[in-house]
């Protein structure tokens, strides 16, 4: 049975008196990849970003409706917004590993949240370099600056940082657009294996990514979700025409 | 705002020869069932020997689809335009053979043509033409209230196909020696049945691009396939 992990319900968003989300209700399927698409601007990052509070960083933003995970409100006034950051894990277009080894990059958020036993960390960094795939190619090497990994490795490194505190769900704004081919496909790989356990969100402006990887898509265009339907259904008989343009590379 | 495609120019060329392949076989078509009619043995030459540019047209259109394809990576409508272009090509290039088996088949009718009159393969061949001049429209249009004309038609001739067999069978049993020649009629008939039934593939398609549901096996089994 497909459990909704995600779900908004009328939700606006404004960045001081701008609009940038217009009544936005969407139900993300648990342990699937859903893909956010839409030319830039249509308030895709934004609404993921909303999806682990990323935006209260950011002043003058006010948000209205309901942004549920699971049954809780995330905007609720006694959420922790630590705790939901380590339940709601997110991967950023530009890898960003720190300026320390492989190790401590994984071992960090563990550590963090008070984990200090050197054989749990280790496991911890196995099993998360494991499930980002990279542990072959970097487990006879774990005290080397991250900084010294390629592209490719270094993202996967930060999925792996990701995964090491154990989230439910991922979000990924365009993992893959920095990355050369070999790389990408990686990248994609890893997200189709890693939805057995997650619930993975990506955003990205690479609409063949969007169609090989994700199971559901949904087109935003100026802060508005216009659609919203299996990847099979947006990219072989779209419902809006607004889509069809989109997709066919007729706007945007 | 809409954006210029370099694509768009490519998929006006492959609709450009879709459209040209299907004019050729009409004309292949049109040529045959007056050869039938008026047991023209010449012009059934001409027949068989103009099937060579529709089998030139159908590489073309092959190799066309397969570079947009791999070069384009087509989505949406325009991918619905390409599978069923391939799709079509395929359709129409077994048409136009079916053609050529029919011209084939009319010097052996020269002393017949009353039979021909007489058992309405001339009718048929009529019919056929006209079925066919609403798969040029349909193609050329997307209209697809040709598409009903031609499944409308097509149930005629498949009715009429049946009634001219019953009728060959009943002329072999009863005179040994139009045996030969009945049983070319007979196949004649057959081929024109399966010129419509592929015109229906061909409108099967075309609906697929307009509306985007896969209709065949579903929507005309009641009245063309048994």
């Amino acid at each position: 049975m497909i459990v909704d992990k995600i779900h908004t319900e009328n939700m606006f968003l404004y960045y001081s008196t701008k609009m940038a989300l217009n009544n936005i209700s969407i139900k993300i399927p648990e342990k699937k990849v859903t893909a956010f698409i839409g030319p830039s601007g249509c308030g895709k990052s934004t609404f993921l970003r909303s999806l682990n509070r990323m935006n209260d960083l950011i002043d003058g933003v006010k948000i209205e409706g309901k942004v549920m995970i699971d049954t809780i409100n995330i905007y609720d006034k006694n959420i922790d917004v630590v705790n939901l950051r380590k339940k709601v894990g997110m991967v950023f277009q530009k890898s960003n590993p720190f300026a320390k080894s492989i190790f401590e990059n994984i071992a960090y958020g563990p550590r963090i949240n008070g984990i200090n036993d050197k054989n749990q960390l280790d496991e911890i960094v196995e099993t998360a370099l494991k499930n980002a795939a990279i542990w072959d190619e970097v487990k006879d090497r774990l005290g080397d600056s991250a900084l010294g990994l390629s592209g490719g490795q270094q993202q996967r490194l930060c999925i792996a940082r990701t995964l090491a505190v154990n989230p439910e769900i991922v979000l990924m704004d365009e993992p893959a657009s920095a990355l050369d081919p070999l790389s990408t496909s990686k990248i994609e790989e890893l997200i189709v294996q890693l939805k057995e356990q997650y619930t993975i969100v990506i955003v990205t402006h690479n609409m063949q990514q969007a169609a090989r990887i994700s199971d559901h898509t949904a087109f935003f265009y100026l802060g508005e979700l216009i659609e919203y339907d299996k990847t099979r259904t947006i990219f072989t008989n779209p419902n809006k025409k607004q889509t069809e343009d989109y997709i066919t590379g007729r706007f945007g | 705002m809409e954006n210029y495609r370099i694509f768009d120019s490519e998929l006006d060329r492959l609709a450009h020869k879709v459209i040209q392949m299907c004019s050729q076989v009409n004309l292949q078509i049109v040529d045959v069932v007056y050869a039938l009619n008026t047991i023209d043995s010449s012009l059934a030459k001409k027949v068989i020997a103009n099937d060579e540019y529709i089998n030139h047209l159908d590489v073309k259109i092959d190799k066309l689809c397969q570079k947009i394809f791999a070069l384009q990576q087509p989505v949406a409508s325009d991918l619905r335009y390409i599978i069923s272009a391939l799709k079509i090509n395929n359709d129409l290039e077994r048409i136009g053979d079916h053609a050529v088996s029919i011209a084939k088949r009319i010097e052996p009718l020269q002393d017949y043509s009353q039979m021909v009159t007489e058992l309405g393969i001339d009718k048929i061949g009529e019919k056929t033409k006209n079925l066919f001049a609403d798969v040029v429209e349909l193609v050329k249009t997307h209209n697809l209230d040709y598409g009903d004309q031609i499944i409308q038609k097509a149930a005629e001739i498949k009715d009429e196909c049946k009634k001219i067999s019953s009728t060959v069978l009943v002329e072999m049993m009863q005179q040994s020696e139009v045996v030969v020649v009945a049983a070319n009629i007979l196949i004649i008939a057959n081929l024109f049945e399966r010129i419509s039934g592929y015109s229906t593939n061909i409108e099967e398609s075309i609906s697929f691009v307009v509306n985007g549901e896969i209709v065949k096996h579903k929507k005309h089994s009641d009245n063309i396939n048994e």
